[in-house]
């Protein structure tokens, strides 16, 4: 076991680094998503949603809930 | 509850993903949002309604990721399978280069390129990591996210070649204009293919269509319809064609045809494919046949025909471009024309340089879309590529105005040469309303105008003309045949150059083009008429500027600058070097009789040579007696310089007249000042001084006369008072009044004419920035003043002169032609009155020997006088009387000018005498009776003038109202003729009348009213 955590940690340390990375880029762009939005956007992508896609929805949501009253709550559990 | 209970093959990753996601963006709902109170407890109130919520958002995220293509059904958990597709991802390019739009949209918008380097360094490191597979998605992601992206739908960001490529800023220097009209195309390409204007309106309007409907949802139905509407398209195919287009709500152009022909389905006639035609674009772009796409002639290309309609369309639109290439790229090839029209060529080529780089650009991207989507026979493989038909058309729209415009100007340019064609260039950047066309033409304009403003700066600098093709506006007319043999000598100034205003460039005023000119023709004459080439060379290499379009205060000042000095150098040469001014004055001194006491001794001097008929004048006698009067006037203190150009001589023709007709003076006029003072103006100088020749000598005749009879009048003719008295004293009033006339009619010349034209002349020529031209038209103005004025004008004057209108003429042809008759009827008098002189000196002399014969005899004792003597007088003479009668004296009198001789008056005979003064009154009385009656047509004449000054001199002259003006009709020549042959037979009759009655008393009662 001890090399597969080993290999867990180590992809979870590539993956804070990744997302540290994006999450930079993100800010120097404005985007105004934070770590945990970014992060489900990197695993939907890296599942297949068509980015462009995602990016509409992104922004349809924003616009429907009014991007200034947003609160960070926890995610609900359906 | 499931979120996404539509599509079971979905991971349960993904939608736990989503959903969150959704969760994170969505607020928590206020209390006050919710109305309905099913609920008892406010909180399970709000989840409910967030749960509601929650689901329609999970909902709508679906559809819409639905929508795009990637999420499809057939394989969704493979992310390997989508890395290897990442070019159908998105179904755009542009997802490939996120990192790019990433970039230039940062530095687009931050000024200093901190950001965007950090973004390379980051964007590196992301790449060495190995965990993301979507590195570019994730890019694009944010992108699209980026805070002020404007909201376009879907991936409608295109990467168009346009507006990156920095070197096309030169074809394209306007983004966005409008389509025009097809107005090139119908003049350029043959009807039928090309001139639709109809596929070049559906240019604008088929994106936005594709926009609309790639936001409604189910848009897709209404491309199937268009699809299903082709007729070849096989049946089999309907259903994947309809899955795929309404799968996929897709944001490109939906070429409809493509897909129908590729796959199994094997229509009669394939036509290529639009993957084929792209392949075959760039080489049609730059004119050249493809396989698919033929010039069959220079100016058709021909399509294969069968192919649908809206692919047609579009390579009509197409088409354009290739074809004006093609004719450009012909023009651009010539050879001949001037050197504006090669300066043309070369601009136009460099635009179509800048063409087939965009062309270039294009084709670039048409390989690599080519290359992403493999051979093309995947049926959707065109839309996903990027690269279009319809795409490229809207890239090569601006490239197209422009070389529309090209073509344009090439065509119309065909019959222009130089300032001509640059003028209808610099009307399109002028006066057309497109800024597209006006910024183009101005940067064409640039190019065009270099030979033009070399040839002009070679002009105004040098004074040289270098023009091989006839382009500037200034020409140099070859030798005319038909020219007038007098004006060859003035051919330097007046004719070596021409002002061609049809070749005046609109960049330049007339007034500027005229000054221009003077300019060039200035310096020309410098150099080659006044022989001062050192100085123009000097002058040109101190002065000489590069003019350039564009700058046209630059222009204009260095070209007043060039106006003035090259003016004022030579008006300083002209008066300096030489002596036009003392020309000027030397030929108002000599030869307008400004001199008077040189005039009076020349007059003096000469006299007895010119009472001799012309044919026995010589010159070597004419040239002393002048050399005579230089020496002893005032005229001896002038320059050598000036008189050395005065002769004397007589003019050629002379018909038996008398020295004082041909008598000429003469100032001798040569080269560079021979600009201002014409050959014109010399015989106008000379007919003025004829004129006041004349003049002058019927004065100094008169005058010599009047002395003759008042020295006479102590001595001789006081012995005869009771004979001839009444006589004398007649003549005397006539004289004097005839004294009077000439007096003021020199004085209203030389003074109110002459003088005062020439002060006008002096005022015109001391103007500051006074230029050649005005220095020629001030001379010739005044020469025409005085010709005018002096009463000469005549047809040679009214040609050149601008204020003698044809109404006037006949009045002023008269009056020299009036002033000649009255001129002459005084010397006839004065003629008449030497005459009497004579008689009255006979009769002194006859007296004088019968009283000396009487006191011979008185001393000797005889009677004085005896009757005999008488008689023997009276029977001596018989025969004499007879001769002496009448018809014998009438040809003597007849003439105008005839003189009675002593001679006649020899035969001593009171008879013969008393037939003699009788003959001799009638001839003074009609004499003065004719001129005054002359005159009074004169003053007639004089008091209806236009001309205040000459309208003096008819008050001058009669100021005391002795004279009766008679107003002449403006009779036809006629009617003048027939009174004229009246008044000779009235003349006639009226001498016979006299000579009947032989005692000269008995005409007197003729009516004056009858001469006229």
């Amino acid at each position: 076991m001890p090399p597969k955590a080993d290999q867990g940690d180590d992809k979870r340390q590539a993956a804070r680094e990744v997302i540290d990375i994006l999450q930079e880029i993100s800010d120097l762009l404005n985007t105004n998503l934070d770590r945990t939005e970014l992060s489900l956007c990197v695993s939907l992508i890296e599942n297949g949603v068509n980015p462009d896609a995602l990016a509409t929805v992104i922004k349809d949501l924003r616009k429907e809930t009014g991007a200034s009253k947003r609160v960070s709550n926890a995610p609900a559990v359906e | 509850m499931s979120a996404a209970p539509r599509n079971p093959a979905r991971g349960r990753r993904l939608d736990d993903a989503l959903s969150q996601l959704v969760d994170g963006l969505t607020p928590a709902l206020p209390i006050s949002a919710i109305q309905d109170t099913d609920y008892s407890d406010e909180e399970e109130a709000i989840a409910s309604a967030e749960n509601r919520r929650h689901h329609v958002l999970m909902e709508r995220a679906w559809r819409i990721l639905d929508t795009h293509p990637s999420t499809n059904a057939p394989d969704p958990g493979s992310p390997a399978g989508l890395g290897g597709r990442r070019g159908s991802i998105a179904g755009t390019e542009s997802i490939n280069n996120a990192p790019d739009l990433i970039k230039r949209k940062l530095r687009r918008e931050n000024a200093s390129p901190d950001k965007a380097v950090r973004f390379s360094n980051l964007y590196s490191r992301l790449l060495t990591q190995p965990v993301l597979s979507q590195k570019w998605g994730i890019l694009f992601l944010l992108y699209k996210l980026s805070a002020s992206e404007d909201p376009v739908e879907g991936g409608e960001r295109s990467r168009s070649p346009l507006m990156d490529e920095a070197h096309l800023q030169n074809i394209l220097t306007k983004g966005g204009a409008r389509p025009r009209r097809g107005t090139m195309i119908d003049s350029e390409d043959e009807g039928p293919a090309i001139s639709s204007s109809a596929s070049q309106q559906r240019v604008p309007v088929a994106p936005k269509m594709e926009r609309q409907s790639s936001l409604r949802h189910g848009a897709g139905h209404e491309v199937d319809r268009n699809e299903v509407d082709h007729a070849e398209r096989p049946a089999g195919h309907v259903d994947t064609g309809a899955n795929v287009h309404s799968n996929s709500e897709h944001p490109r152009p939906p070429s409809p045809a493509r897909p129908s022909t590729s796959g199994q389905g094997k229509p009669p006639a394939p036509a290529p494919t639009e993957h084929k035609l792209l392949r075959d674009l760039p080489f049609n772009l730059q004119g050249l046949s493809s396989s698919n796409l033929q010039f069959s002639s220079p100016s058709s290309l021909k399509l294969p025909s069968n192919l649908p309609a809206p692919i047609v369309s579009l390579l009509y639109a197409l088409a354009e471009p290739c074809l004006l290439y093609k004719g450009l790229s012909v023009f651009v090839e010539n050879e001949e024309g001037g050197l504006v029209n090669q300066s043309l060529r070369a601009a136009i080529a460099i635009e179509l340089r800048a063409y087939l780089s965009l062309v270039a650009t294009l084709e670039a991207e048409i390989r690599q879309a080519l290359a992403a989507i493999g051979d093309g026979t995947e049926p959707q493989g065109i839309r996903k590529g990027g690269v279009t038909l319809k795409r490229c058309m809207v890239w090569t729209r601006d490239a197209t105005m422009a070389l529309r415009l090209m073509s344009l100007i090439v065509e119309e340019a065909q019959s222009k040469k130089g300032g001509q064609l640059i003028s209808l260039i610099h009307g399109f950047s002028t006066s057309h309303g497109d800024p597209f066309v006006c910024a183009f033409a101005e940067k064409l304009l640039a190019h065009v105008t270099r030979p033009f403003y070399d040839m002009l700066r070679l002009w105004i600098y040098d004074g040289e003309l270098s023009d091989p093709y006839k382009e500037f506006f200034v020409i140099e007319p070859g030798f005319r045949p038909n020219s007038d043999p007098r004006r060859i000598a003035t051919s330097v100034w007046e004719d070596k150059y021409k002002l061609d205003d049809d070749m005046v460039p609109s960049i330049i005023t007339q007034e500027f083009a005229k000054k221009i000119f003077l300019i060039g023709k200035s310096l020309n004459f410098i150099r080659y008429g006044c022989g001062d080439s050192a100085w123009v060379e000097a002058y040109s290499t101190e002065a000489s500027k590069e003019l350039r379009y564009g700058d046209t205060a630059t222009l204009e000042t260095s070209i007043d600058e060039a106006y003035k000095t090259t003016m004022a150098r030579l008006i300083s040469l002209m008066n300096g070097k030489f002596n036009l001014f003392d020309h000027l004055q030397a030929l108002k001194r000599y030869l307008l009789l400004g001199q008077g006491d040189f005039i009076a001794l020349l007059m003096e001097s000469l006299a007895s040579n010119l009472d001799r008929p012309a044919n026995s004048q010589y010159r070597h006698t004419l040239t002393a007696q002048l050399e005579h009067a230089i020496r002893a006037s005032n005229a001896q203190y002038d320059t050598p310089e000036v008189l050395r150009r005065l002769d004397a001589r007589m003019l050629e023709l002379s018909h038996g007249e008398i020295g004082w007709d041909c008598f000429t003076l003469e100032y001798k006029i040569d080269a560079p000042v021979d600009v201002v003072i014409t050959p014109w103006a010399s015989t106008q100088y000379l007919k003025v001084f004829n004129f006041l020749w004349r003049i002058k000598r019927v004065e100094f005749a008169l005058s010599s006369t009047w002395r003759r009879t008042m020295t006479g009048a102590r001595g001789v003719l006081g012995n005869v008072d009771d004979k001839v008295g009444a006589d004398w004293k007649r003549a005397r009033c006539v004289i004097a009044e005839m004294i009077h006339f000439v007096n003021q009619l020199q004085y209203y010349i030389l003074f109110e004419v002459i003088e005062s034209s020439w002060d006008q002349l002096l005022t015109a020529i001391r103007k500051p920035g006074c230029t050649l031209d005005d220095l020629i038209e001030a001379h010739t103005k005044y020469l025409n003043s005085i010709t005018h004025k002096g009463l000469l004008g005549s047809a040679s004057t009214s040609r050149y002169g601008n204020s003698t209108s044809t109404s006037a003429k006949q009045p002023e042809e008269s009056f020299l032609s009036q002033l000649h008759q009255i001129l002459k009827f005084m010397l006839a008098y004065k003629d008449a009155v030497d005459g009497l002189y004579s008689f009255s000196v006979a009769e002194f002399t006859r007296r004088q020997e019968i009283n000396a014969k009487i006191e011979t005899r008185t001393a000797q004792g005889h009677w004085g006088m005896t009757d005999r003597d008488l008689l023997s007088r009276q029977s001596n003479s018989r025969p004499g009387t007879s001769m002496a009668s009448t018809p014998d004296i009438r040809p003597d009198s007849a003439g105008v000018d005839g003189v009675s001789t002593p001679l006649s008056l020899s035969g001593h005979d009171l008879t013969a005498d008393d037939n003699m003064l009788a003959s001799l009154r009638v001839r003074l009385r009609e004499l003065s009776a004719d001129f005054r009656s002359r005159l009074n047509i004169l003053l007639g004449d004089l008091a209806y003038q236009p001309d205040v000054d000459m309208r003096f001199l008819g008050v001058v002259m009669n100021f005391n109202d002795v004279y009766e003006p008679k107003r002449r009709r403006a009779a036809p020549s006629a009617r003048d003729k027939e009174k004229e042959k009246e008044r000779e037979r009235e003349k006639a009759k009226r001498r016979a009348a006299a000579s009947a009655a032989a005692t000269g008393s008995g005409s007197e009662g003729f009516p004056k009213e009858m001469r006229h």
